[in-house]
C-alpha cells in the first residue's frame, strides 16, 4: 500500500488545521500513520483512495472531515484553445490520451515534491506499474501547441529527462534507468507512443520518460499535463486527481480539445441513494438531514430528493465510488467508527465441526497419548527433501509452484514423513528419545487430503516399535487393517510393511533405511509410519 | 533422621566400641565385608554421626623369590651347607646359585678362600636376614635396616595399605540414645511382599523429596495447535459451522468471485503462487464476468475493461480462506449461515522472522437478513474477547471485497494498540452473482500473528520449524501461577 510523505509545514498551510488535531483524526478517515518526524510525516493510505496520495488531497479531505469546509469542492475550468491529435495507429498500443493545461502555478519545492510523490503513487495504485496509466507533467512555455500523440518509429531521437544527449526510443529502453524499468510495458510493439509539439519537439515518450526540454522546475508557471493509458476510466481518475490537487494550491485548470473531446471534465457524478438502505447497512438511524451533513463532511455535494432519497454528487477525484454501498461506508466513516455501538444479532445457528478437523483432532489425541509430540511443518518443501534424500521416486501427480522464491519451497508435499525427518535433523542436539508426529494436508494432483506421519528416534527404535504404535493407533481408530511386504525405499528391506485398509494401501511403517538416515545426517535409528487419514470410518466428508 | 538399614546396624555395632573401631572387626560383627563397613561409615559420616579416620600403613611382604629363600634358605646358605672340605672355585661355579652365593659368603665371612679353592668355616651362625625372612612370613614386622637390604635383594617388597578407624560422634551417640528401629528396609515394594504381607515387617525406604527425579516429557499437542483449537472451540460455541477445503483453487474462486479486479497487484506472480494447472469455471460464471465488466445486476459500475476467462481458470495456492467462504455461501445461499475456517494460506513471501510463505488464517462469516455494520462490530468484539483481548477499537480499512471495511485493533500490554485482522460486509458485487441476497459479515485474521502475541514468540518460524525443547517446555496451560 502506498506510503505518502507529507511535508508538515506545507500541509499546515494547505489545511489550516492544527497539526496535532489533524494527525489524531487522520487514521479515522482511513490511514495508518507510519511515523511523524520534525518536517514530514509518513502516512499509509488505502489503494482505493488515490485522491489522498498528496498533501493537497489530505488537506481537502481533512478540512471536510473536521467540518471546516464541507460539501463539494467546485473546480472551474476554461478552454485553453489548445488541441491535440491522437494517431489511430495507437489503438492497439496505448489508445487513451487525456490532457489538461494548468496556469498560474506557484511551484514551491514542497509542492513539486508533493506532485512527484502523487504521480509515483498513482503510477503504482491506479496505473498498475504504468501499464494502465502513465502521467507526464511539462513546462508548457517550452513547447508550442498543438500537440500530437502518435505511434512513432523506434529510431526517433530526443534528449530524455536527466540526460544531456539525444537517444533513440530503442536506446532509451536499453540504456535509460526508467527505460529499463518499464520497457516490458511496450517493448512488444513495433511502434512506440510519443507526444510532440508543432515543432516536433518531444514532450514525452509514454509510459517511459519525459523530455528534458519540458522539465518542471520551481520557475514553471504554466504546465501541460498528459495522461496516457489503456483504460479510459483509470486515465480520467489520474487526470482529475492531479488537476484538482493543483487547483487546491490556487492554480487555474484549462481544458484542451482531444480529437474534439474536451479534457479534463472535473464535474461531479450524480448518484441517488436511499437513506433507508444506508441505515440498513450501517445499523444507524440517521435522518435525511443528518446523512446529508455527514456526506458533506466527506466532500460530497448533496441535495434532498424526496423523503427517503438524496442526490449525491460524487467529486471527480473519487475513484472508488462504484456502488451505493461505497457512499454508505463514507456515511459510517463520517459518523465515526468510534461512535458505533457494537451489537450482536440473535441469528440462531448450531455450531458444527468439519469432519476433516474433527478427525485430525481425534488422531492428535491418540498420538499424544502414545507420548508423541506434535509438530506442524510447512506443506511447501523441495524435491530434494521429498524424494532425493528418501530414495522415493517423484510421483507424476506432484504439484510444483510456478515461480518459487526458493527451491526449498517449490513443491507441495505429497507425504509428511520427509518433513518429520527434517524436523529430527533440526533437533539433533536435543535429548532423545524424539517421538514426533504431524497431521495435516498433503496434495496429490490438485486434491487436498490429510495424512498422519510419526517418527520415533532413539537407540532402541525398531520395526516392532513402529508396528506396535500403528497397531495401537488403528485399534483406537476402530480401523481394521492387514499388512503386506512393502517396497518403499524409505525403509529397510525386511523391516517395512504396507498397511492395507479394505485391501487398498493406506499407509506404510517400518525402520528408516540407514542410507536415508545418512542422507538426512541422522545418527540414531528411526522407526516411522504414515497413514492416509481419508480411510478413517465415521468421518466421511459430505 | 532417615538412616538406611545398614547405617542403623553399623551405628548399633559402634555402641560397644565407640573410639577407633576397626572395620575388620565391625565386618565380622555385621557379617559383611570391610569395604561395605567403610561405605556405611562414609554415609554416617556425611550425616555427621561418625568420624572415619584414614590411616596409611607401610607393610613388608616377601616376594616370590623371598618365599623360596625362606623355605630353602638363602643361596649362600644352600651353597655353604653343601660344602665338604676344600672345593675348587671353578667346580663350585657350575652351581647356578654360586654366582650370587660366593659374594655373600665372602661378605658374611663364612669360608676361607685359598689357592683357588673354598673351605667352609666350622661355625656359621644364623644371620639376621635369615631370621627376618621367617618373621616376615609369619606376620608384619616393623621397619629395620635388615629389611632395607632384603628389599635391595628383591626378596621383600614394600606395600602401602589404608586402614580405617571409626569413631562415633556426639550426634551419633544421640541417635543411638533416641533408639534405633532395626526393622529391615527395602527399596522396592514387590508383588511377593504384598501377597505374603511381608511389607508389614519391613520398612520401605523414604525418598528425599528435595531431590528432583530425571525429567520426563509427555506427548502433547503443539502449543500453536492448542491456540488454533481454542479459537475453533470459541467459534463452535458461538454456533458457527466449520469449513475446510482445497489448497489448490482457481483464480476464479480465489480472486474473481471476490470482485478482485484481474489487474489487481495481489494477483500478480510476485505475490501469489501460481500453478501450471487450470480448473474449469463453475456454472453461472458469466454473472461474475458481468459484475467485473459492468456491474451486472448489482447496481455497481464494475471495474470496466474486459474480463478474461483464461485468467480466472489459472490455479493458485489459495491466498486466503475467503476462497472457501464464498464457495460455502454459494452452496448455502439461504440465510442464516454462520461459518468459519482456520486453514493454511499461501503467499509468495521469502522466509524471515515475521514472514512465512504459508500461515494459518482464521475467517468467520455471518449471513442473515437485516444484518448490519454494528452487528459486525458486535461479532468482532465477542470473538476477540474470547481470545483474551478485552480492549478493542475500530478504524476504517479497505479490502476489495468488503464495504464497509474495518480494521480491528486490540490493546496488548507492552505493545500498545496492535492491528489484528480485517473485517467488513461482503460487497453486493460479491454476493449477488451467487444469488445471495442477505448481507454477509466477514472477518479474518492471521492466526500466526495471534500466536506471536499469545505465545510470546519473536520468530514465526518457531511455529513451523519447532525446537522440540520449546514444545516440551511450553506448558499446556497458558495461565500458570
Amino acid at each position: 500500500m502506498p506510503v505518502i510523505t507529507l511535508a508538515l509545514e506545507y500541509l499546515d498551510r494547505l489545511s489550516g488545521i492544527e497539526r496535532s488535531v489533524l494527525f489524531s483524526r487522520l487514521p479515522m478517515i482511513g490511514s495508518s500513520i507510519e511515523k511523524i518526524e520534525k518536517n514530514e510525516a509518513q502516512v499509509e493510505f488505502f489503494p482505493d483512495r488515490p485522491d489522498l496520495f498528496s498533501a493537497e488531497g489530505v488537506a481537502r479531505a481533512m478540512r471536510g472531515f473536521l467540518n471546516l469546509e464541507a460539501g463539494l469542492p467546485l473546480y472551474k475550468t476554461s478552454d485553453s484553445g489548445i488541441t491535440c491529435s491522437v494517431d489511430p495507429l495507437l489503438h492497439d498500443i496505448r489508445p487513451v490520451f487525456r490532457a489538461a493545461v494548468i496556469r498560474d502555478l506557484d511551484f514551491s519545492d514542497d509542492a513539486i515534491l508533493s506532485m512527484m510523490g502523487l504521480q509515483e503513487a498513482l503510477h503504482w495504485a491506479v496505473g498498475r506499474g504504468r501499464s494502465k496509466v502513465a502521467i507526464g507533467l511539462h513546462d508548457l512555455d517550452k513547447v508550442t501547441p498543438p500537440f500530437r500523440y502518435f505511434a512513432s518509429d523506434k529510431d526517433w531521437r530526443f534528449i530524455p529527462l536527466d540526460y544531456s544527449e539525444m537517444l533513440t526510443l530503442d536506446g532509451i529502453l536499453k540504456e535509460h534507468p526508467k527505460g529499463k524499468a518499464y520497457a516490458k510495458v511496450i517493448e512488444k510493439f513495433s511502434k512506440y507512443p510519443l507526444i510532440i509539439d508543432s515543432n516536433d519537439e518531444v514532450l514525452s515518450f509514454p509510459p517511459i520518460i519525459n523530455g528534458e526540454l519540458t522539465r518542471v522546475t520551481s520557475d514553471t508557471k504554466n504546465a501541460f499535463l498528459d495522461v496516457t493509458g489503456t483504460d479510459l476510466r483509470a486515465v480520467n481518475v489520474a487526470l482529475n486527481i492531479i488537476c484538482t490537487a493543483l487547483a487546491e494550491t490556487g492554480a487555474k485548470i484549462e481544458t484542451v480539445s482531444i480529437e474534439g473531446t474536451s479534457s479534463p471534465n472535473l464535474s461531479p457524478v450524480l448518484r441517488k441513494i436511499s437513506i433507508k438502505e444506508a441505515n440498513e447497512l450501517t445499523g444507524l438511524s440517521l435522518t435525511l438531514d443528518e446523512t446529508a451533513t455527514l456526506l458533506k463532511r466527506m466532500r460530497y455535494g448533496v441535495e434532498p430528493c424526496g423523503e427517503d432519497k438524496l442526490d449525491v454528487y460524487i467529486p471527480c477525484f473519487r475513484a472508488d465510488i462504484m456502488h451505493d454501498w461505497d457512499v454508505f461506508e463514507d456515511i459510517a466513516i463520517a459518523f465515526g467508527y468510534e461512535n458505533f455501538t457494537a451489537d450482536i444479532p440473535d441469528t440462531f445457528t448450531i455450531g458444527l465441526p468439519h469432519p476433516v478437523h474433527a478427525r485430525e483432532n481425534l488422531v492428535r489425541d491418540i498420538m499424544s497419548g502414545l507420548t508423541y509430540i506434535q509438530v506442524m511443518p510447512f506443506t511447501l518443501t523441495s524435491e530434494e527433501i521429498m524424494y532425493t534424500k528418501t530414495g522415493r521416486s517423484v510421483p507424476s501427480d506432484l504439484l510444483r509452484v510456478k515461480h518459487p522464491i526458493s527451491i526449498d519451497q517449490s513443491v507441495v508435499r505429497t507425504d509428511i514423513l520427509p518433513l518429520l525427518l527434517e524436523t529430527l535433523v533440526a533437533n539433533r542436539h536435543r535429548e532423545l528419545p524424539h517421538r514426533l508426529f504431524a497431521s495435516g494436508d498433503v496434495v496429490h494432483d490438485t486434491r487436498t487430503t490429510q495424512n498422519l506421519g510419526a517418527v520415533s528416534c532413539h537407540n532402541q527404535a525398531d520395526f516392532s516399535e513402529a508396528y506396535a504404535t500403528i497397531d495401537a493407533l488403528c485399534r483406537e481408530l476402530a480401523l481394521t487393517y492387514t499388512v503386506c511386504e512393502s517396497n518403499d525405499p524409505l525403509f529397510m528391506e525386511g523391516r517395512r510393511a504396507d498397511i492395507l485398509i479394505n485391501k487398498k494401501k493406506a499407509g506404510v511403517f517400518g525402520e528408516i533405511h540407514p542410507r536415508v538416515l545418512t542422507a538426512f545426517e541422522l545418527e540414531h535409528p528411526v522407526s516411522a509410519f504414515e497413514l492416509d487419514l481419508m480411510v478413517l470410518p465415521g468421518f466421511r466428508v459430505t | 533422621m532417615d538412616l538406611t538399614y545398614n547405617e542403623k546396624r553399623l551405628l548399633l555395632a559402634l555402641k560397644d566400641k565407640r573410639v577407633n573401631a576397626n572395620p575388620a572387626e565391625l565386618a565380622q560383627i555385621l557379617q559383611t565385608t570391610q569395604g561395605a563397613v567403610v561405605q556405611f561409615a562414609h554415609l554416617l559420616e556425611s550425616r555427621g554421626l561418625v568420624e572415619q579416620k584414614e590411616i596409611r600403613e607401610k607393610n613388608y611382604v616377601l616376594t616370590d623369590e623371598g618365599l623360596i629363600c625362606e623355605e630353602k634358605g638363602l643361596p649362600e646358605r644352600r651353597i655353604i651347607e653343601a660344602l665338604h672340605g676344600k672345593v675348587p672355585i671353578a667346580e663350585l661355579s657350575k652351581d647356578p646359585l654360586a654366582k650370587i652365593a660366593i659374594g655373600w659368603i665372602k661378605k658374611k665371612d663364612w669360608a676361607i678362600f685359598q689357592d683357588g679353592a673354598i673351605e667352609r668355616k666350622e661355625v656359621i651362625t644364623v644371620g639376621d636376614d635369615e631370621s627376618y625372612l621367617t618373621l616376615l612370613k609369619n606376620g608384619s614386622v616393623p621397619y629395620s635396616p635388615v629389611i632395607k637390604d632384603l628389599i635391595k635383594r628383591g626378596l621383600v617388597r614394600e606395600e602401602e595399605s589404608i586402614q580405617y578407624s571409626i569413631t562415633i560422634l556426639p550426634a551419633g551417640e544421640k541417635e543411638i540414645e533416641s533408639g534405633i528401629d532395626l526393622t529391615e528396609e527395602t527399596g522396592t515394594l514387590t508383588r511377593d511382599m504384598i501377597i505374603s504381607g511381608s511389607w508389614r515387617s519391613c520398612t520401605l525406604r523414604h525418598y528425599d523429596i528435595n531431590k528432583l527425579p530425571k525429567q520426563i516429557f509427555p506427548g502433547k499437542i503443539h502449543p500453536y495447535q492448542r491456540l488454533i483449537n481454542e479459537m475453533r472451540e470459541a467459534l463452535l460455541e458461538m454456533g458457527f459451522t466449520e469449513i475446510a477445503g482445497e489448497i489448490v483453487q482457481s483464480a476464479f474462486w480465489n480472486f474473481d468471485a471476490l470482485f478482485q479486479p484481474q489487474d489487481h497487484p495481489a494477483r500478480e506472480m510476485q505475490d501469489t503462487f501460481y500453478l501450471d494447472e487450470t480448473a474449469p469455471l463453475p456454472q453461472g460464471y458469466e454473472k461474475v464476468q458481468n459484475v467485473h465488466e459492468n456491474g451486472g445486476n448489482s447496481g455497481s459500475t464494475g471495474w470496466g475493461g474486459v474480463w478474461s476467462k483464461e485468467k480466472a481458470q489459472q490455479c493458485v495456492l489459495r491466498t486466503h480462506t475467503t476462497s472457501l467462504s464464498i464457495q460455502h455461501l454459494q452452496a448455502h445461499p439461504i440465510p442464516p449461515v454462520k461459518a468459519f475456517c482456520i486453514s493454511r494460506v499461501y503467499r509468495r513471501e521469502a522466509i524471515d522472522p515475521t514472514h512465512t510463505p504459508e500461515f494459518e488464517q482464521l475467517e468467520g462469516i455471518v449471513m442473515d437478513k437485516g444484518l448490519n455494520f454494528r452487528n459486525l462490530l458486535g461479532f468482532l468484539k465477542e470473538f476477540y474477547k474470547r481470545m483474551g483481548f478485552q480492549d478493542m477499537r475500530f478504524r476504517p480499512a479497505y479490502f476489495p471485497y468488503t464495504e464497509p471495511s474495518v480494521e480491528p485493533e486490540v490493546y496488548v500490554e507492552g505493545l500498545g494498540w496492535v492491528e489484528l485482522g480485517g473485517a467488513g460486509i461482503f460487497r453486493r458485487e460479491v454476493t449477488l452473482p451467487f444469488g445471495i441476497e442477505a448481507p454477509v459479515l466477514a472477518w479474518g485474521l492471521g492466526v500466526s500473528r495471534v500466536a506471536m502475541l499469545k505465545l510470546g514468540l519473536s520468530d514465526l518460524r518457531m511455529l513451523y520449524k519447532s525446537d522440540i525443547d520449546w514444545i516440551r517446555k511450553s506448558p499446556s496451560n497458558k495461565g500458570g501461577n
